[in-house]
C-alpha cells in the first residue's frame, strides 16, 4: 500500500509525465550517422499521389537489389506537402530526398539559402560520370551546380512536358458533325467549332476550370498563342498582365464565356476533367499529363484526340515557355545517408533501368534522362510528341540567372511574384465571371509587382549586388523564338 | 518593559491554546493538513496550467513576437522589422476586403441563424409536436458532417453545369438559364452564409432549447389563465426570460462566425477571384499557401484581426448590457 510520501511522488511523476507529453519536442526520427554495411532507411517525399503504387514497386525492387536499404516513399497532396515540408525541416524531421520545384531556375539558390539541401555527392568524378546521362548543357552553374558540386538534376523533360495541349472528345465532336482530325487551329475556328457544338449537342464546348489557380489550364494555352504563358515579359523586363496582347487574350476568353461556350461554374480542374471525360464538354486544355489522368478516369485515347492549342488568326504570335525548371528531387541537408541516396538516385535515373521503364509505362511524365518516345507508345503520346516537335510550339526562354549570376542572391523577383502569388488568376476570374474589363485590375496588379521588383533590385544594387532590371531584359529576343545561349555573356 | 524570548514563547503558546482549532476542522484526511491541500491543488492544476501556457499563452506571445519579424517560418528569427508588418497590413486592400467580408458574413450568418434556430427550438419544445426526436436528429445531422464534406456536397449541388438545384429548376421551367450562386460576386458570399447556417443550425437550436427549458412552466400556466395566446406568450413570457441567455448566444454566434474558414476553403477558395476572401483565409494563404511563407505578415494580420474582432464583439456586449439595464430601469 502506498504511503503518503509515495502517493505524492506518484502524483508528481504523473503531473511531470503530462508536462513532458504536452511540451515534448516530437523529435524522434533523427538517425545516427550511417555506418558501413548498416541497414539504411531512405525517406523520399513528394506529392505525386497518383504514383503511390508505383513507388511501392520501386521500393520493393530496390530493396530486392540492395537488401540493406529500405525505401520509404511517401506521397501526399500537393497543398499539404508544401505546408508540411517546411515544418519538417524546422523540426529536424526532413526526409532524405524531397521534391521541390517552387522557384523554377532559382530553386537551388532558394533551397541553399534556406539550408535545406546538400550536394548529391562530393565525388567530382562520380558526379561527372552521372551527368553524362543528360544532354550537354543540362547542368548549369547557378541553376544545378554550385562551387562545382551537383545539387540538382533535370527530372522532367521540358520539351514536351508543359501546358498548351487541346484535348477533344471524339464523341461530342462527332455529334456536332465536326472532324477531330481537323481540330480548330485558330481562335476564330475554335469559336466556330464551339458554335456548332452548342447548337448540335447538349455538351458544353470548353470545360474551363476557374477555381483557385486552375484557370491557368485554359489561360496558358491561349495566352501562349498570343504572347507568352508567363506573367513576366522577358523582352522588356516587366510584369505583363496589363500587356495589350494578354488583355486581348482575356477578352477573347470573355467572348467565349459570354457566348456560352465555357462550361458554367467556378469549377476546379478535377470537375472540369470529369466533365470532359463524361462527354459533358467537347474540349479541355491542359498538359500531356492528362494522358495518364484520362486513363485513371477510365477514358482512353480511343475516346479523344490531342491537338496544339489554337492561335490568333492574323496577329503576331508567341509560344509556350521552355525554362530551366525541371529540377524536382533534392537531397536534404538533414540526411545522413548521402552515399546511399546518391546510389539510389543513380539507379532511378538509369535511362534504361527499372524505374524509367515502369515510370514511362505508367505515363506519369516524360523524363529528361530517358528516350521517352521508346516507351510511350499510346496514340495520344505520339500526338503529344508530334505537337511538341512542331516549330514554335514551345521555345527556350531566356534565363536571367545566366545573364547575371548575381541574381542567385537576389530576392527581387521572388518578392514581387510571391506577393499575392495568385493575383493574376484572382483578378481574371473575378472579372471574367462578372463580365468586367480586366485592364484596370491588371494594371494595378502589375504596378504593385513592378514596384516591389524594382525597389528591391535598387536596394540590392545599392548593397553591392550586381543586379538590375537589365538582367531581366532581353530586347533582342522574340516571343516565338528560342533564345540563343551564345548571347549570354561569357563568364 | 522588554520581555525575554522565553516569555514571548509562553504567551504565544497560551494564545494558541485559547484559539478555536480552525486548522483541525479543515484538515484533509492525509497527514500534513493545509500544506497537503496546497500540494494537491498544485498537482491537479499543473497539467492544466502546462496545457494553458503551452497552447494558449505561448502561441499568443509567439504570434506577437513573429509579427515583428520578416519570417518565413523556417529560417532563424533574425530579421526584426518592428511594426512594418502592421503598417503594410493596414495598407493592404485585400486584408480590408477580407475583413469587410468577414464582418458581413458574421452579421448575416448571425442575423439569419438565430431567429431561425429559435423558431425551430420553440416548435420542438411544444407539447403538441409529434416526432420531436426525428426532427431534432434531422436538424442536428449537418453538424456532424465534416465541413469538407459539406463543401463538396454543395459544390456539386449548386454547380450550374449539372448541379441538382439548377437541373431541377431548369427541368421545371423555373429557370431559363442556369444560375451560378457561387460564381458571382453578388451571390457567392450569401450562398456561403446560407450553407453555413444550414450546417450550424442544430447547434444553435440546442442552445435555444436549453434556454427555453429554463422558463418556469407555471408562467405559461398563468399566461393561459390570463387568456394569452401563443404569440403573446412568446413575446411577453418566453423572450424576456431568455434574454440574458440570448445575449450570450448572440455573442457566441458572432465570435464563431468571425472564425469562418473551412467552408470557404472547400466551397469557394476565396473566389470567384477574391469575392469571398475572409480574414482567416487571408491569414492561411499568407502563412501557408505559397512558399516562401509569410508567417510574420500573417501573424500581424491575425493580431490586428483579433483586436478588431474583440472591439466588435465587446461593442455588441456593451450594447446588450446597456439594453438590459434600460429594460430593468423602465421595468419592461
Amino acid at each position: 500500500m502506498l504511503n503518503m510520501v509515495g502517493l505524492k511522488g506518484l502524483a508528481a511523476a504523473v503531473a511531470a509525465a503530462l508536462c513532458v507529453i504536452a511540451c515534448g519536442n516530437g523529435q524522434s526520427s533523427a538517425q545516427p550517422s550511417q555506418t558501413a554495411g548498416a541497414p539504411v532507411t531512405l525517406k523520399v517525399q513528394d506529392y505525386s499521389v497518383e504514383q503511390t503504387d508505383f513507388h511501392k514497386q520501386v521500393a520493393a525492387e530496390y530493396h530486392r537489389l540492395n537488401p540493406s536499404v529500405t525505401i520509404e516513399w511517401t506521397s501526399i497532396a500537393q497543398a499539404q506537402y508544401e505546408q508540411t515540408l517546411p515544418l519538417a525541416f524546422s523540426s529536424k524531421q526532413a526526409p532524405d530526398i524531397f521534391y521541390w520545384t517552387t522557384g523554377g531556375p532559382s530553386a537551388m539558390n532558394n533551397l541553399l539559402a534556406s539550408g535545406w539541401i546538400q550536394p548529391w555527392t562530393n565525388d567530382a568524378a562520380a558526379a561527372a560520370d552521372w551527368e553524362k546521362r543528360w544532354s550537354s548543357g543540362s547542368f548549369l552553374n547557378g541553376i544545378t551546380l554550385k562551387s562545382g558540386k551537383v545539387y540538382g538534376f533535370p527530372w522532367q523533360d521540358t520539351h514536351y512536358w508543359g501546358p498548351g495541349y487541346m484535348y477533344m472528345n471524339k464523341s461530342v465532336f462527332q455529334q456536332a458533325g465536326l472532324d477531330v482530325n481537323k481540330p480548330p487551329a485558330t481562335w476564330s475556328q475554335l469559336s466556330d467549332a464551339c458554335k456548332e457544338i452548342k447548337a448540335k449537342t447538349r455538351a458544353y464546348c470548353i470545360a474551363a476550370p476557374m477555381k483557385g489557380v486552375d484557370f491557368q489550364r485554359l489561360w496558358f494555352a491561349l495566352a501562349a498563342g498570343r504572347m507568352s504563358d508567363l506573367f513576366f515579359d522577358y523582352k522588356n523586363g516587366k510584369f505583363s498582365l496589363d500587356d495589350p496582347r494578354l488583355i486581348d487574350t482575356f477578352n477573347y476568353i470573355m467572348g467565349l464565356n459570354k457566348s456560352g461556350y465555357l462550361a458554367p461554374g467556378v469549377n476546379d480542374k478535377d470537375f472540369s476533367r470529369q466533365q470532359f471525360a463524361a462527354g459533358q464538354a467537347a474540349i479541355y486544355m491542359d498538359g500531356p499529363w492528362m494522358v495518364s489522368v484520362w486513363g485513371q478516369l477510365g477514358f482512353h485515347s480511343d475516346g479523344y484526340t490531342v491537338a496544339a492549342h489554337p492561335v490568333p488568326d492574323d496577329t503576331p504570335r508567341g509560344a509556350l515557355s521552355q525554362r530551366y525548371s525541371q529540377y524536382a528531387y533534392w537531397l536534404s541537408s538533414q540526411s545522413t545517408h548521402q552515399a546511399a541516396a546518391f546510389k539510389f538516385i543513380q539507379w532511378v535515373t538509369n535511362p534504361t533501368g527499372f524505374f524509367v521503364q515502369n515510370f514511362l509505362k505508367n505515363s506519369f511524365a516524360t523524363l529528361a534522362f530517358a528516350d521517352n518516345k521508346k516507351y510511350l507508345t499510346d496514340p495520344a503520346w505520339k500526338a503529344v510528341f508530334r505537337i511538341g516537335d512542331s516549330k514554335g510550339f514551345r521555345v527556350v526562354y531566356p534565363e536571367p540567372l545566366l545573364k547575371c549570376p548575381g541574381l542567385a542572391d537576389s530576392k527581387a523577383y521572388t518578392m514581387a511574384s510571391t506577393t499575392r502569388p495568385n493575383g493574376e488568376y484572382e483578378v481574371m476570374v473575378q472579372d471574367l465571371v462578372n463580365n468586367r474589363d480586366v485592364t484596370a485590375d491588371a494594371r494595378a496588379l502589375v504596378n504593385m509587382r513592378q514596384t516591389i521588383f524594382e525597389t528591391q533590385l535598387q536596394k540590392e544594387q545599392a548593397s553591392g549586388l550586381k543586379v538590375s532590371k537589365d538582367c531581366y531584359t532581353f530586347s533582342d529576343w522574340t516571343y516565338d523564338q528560342s533564345y540563343n545561349p551564345a548571347n549570354y555573356p561569357k563568364s | 518593559m522588554r520581555q525575554g524570548p522565553a516569555a514571548e514563547r509562553g504567551q504565544a503558546l497560551a494564545a494558541a491554546a485559547t484559539e478555536p482549532p480552525v486548522a483541525a476542522t479543515r484538515r484533509v484526511p492525509f497527514r500534513g493538513g493545509r500544506d497537503d491541500s496546497r500540494f494537491w491543488i498544485c498537482v491537479f492544476l499543473l497539467p492544466f496550467l502546462v496545457f494553458y501556457v503551452g497552447f494558449t499563452l505561448w502561441p499568443l506571445v509567439a504570434t506577437i513576437v513573429y509579427s515583428l519579424f520578416d519570417w518565413d517560418g523556417v529560417q532563424p528569427l533574425t530579421q526584426f522589422i518592428g511594426v512594418d508588418n502592421y503598417t503594410r497590413i493596414l495598407g493592404d486592400p485585400l486584408f480590408w476586403s477580407a475583413f469587410r467580408n468577414t464582418l458581413l458574413f458574421a452579421v448575416l450568418n448571425t442575423a439569419i441563424k438565430l431567429p431561425l434556430t429559435l423558431l425551430a427550438a420553440v416548435l420542438l419544445t411544444r407539447r403538441w409536436l409529434l416526432f420531436k426526436r426525428f426532427f431534432r436528429t434531422v436538424f442536428f445531422l449537418p453538424i456532424i458532417l465534416p465541413v469538407a464534406l459539406s463543401g463538396l456536397v454543395f459544390t456539386y449541388l449548386l454547380n450550374p453545369s449539372n448541379g441538382a438545384l439548377d437541373s431541377f429548376l431548369l427541368d421545371h421551367g423555373l429557370l431559363k438559364q442556369p444560375i451560378d450562386l457561387l460564381g458571382h460576386d453578388n451571390t457567392a458570399l450569401l450562398a456561403v452564409v446560407l450553407i453555413s447556417v444550414w450546417q450550424i443550425f442544430g447547434q444553435y437550436m440546442l442552445y435555444w432549447m436549453a434556454a427555453l427549458t429554463q422558463v418556469p412552466e407555471e408562467l405559461y400556466e398563468a399566461a393561459d389563465l390570463d387568456g394569452a395566446n401563443e404569440r403573446q406568450k412568446m413575446f411577453y413570457v418566453t423572450l424576456p426570460l431568455i434574454r440574458p441567455v440570448a445575449v450570450i448566444i448572440t455573442l457566441l454566434a458572432l465570435v464563431n462566425a468571425l472564425h469562418v474558414f473551412g467552408i470557404i476553403v472547400t466551397l469557394t477558395a476565396g473566389g470567384p477571384g477574391r469575392a469571398t476572401y475572409v480574414v482567416s483565409y487571408f491569414i492561411y494563404t499568407e502563412a501557408f499557401q505559397n512558399a516562401p511563407f509569410k508567417y510574420g505578415y500573417a501573424s500581424a494580420a491575425a493580431l490586428i484581426f483579433a483586436v478588431l474582432a474583440f472591439a466588435f464583439v465587446s461593442g455588441q456586449g456593451l450594447l446588450a448590457r446597456r439594453a438590459e439595464r434600460l429594460r430593468q430601469l423602465y421595468g419592461v
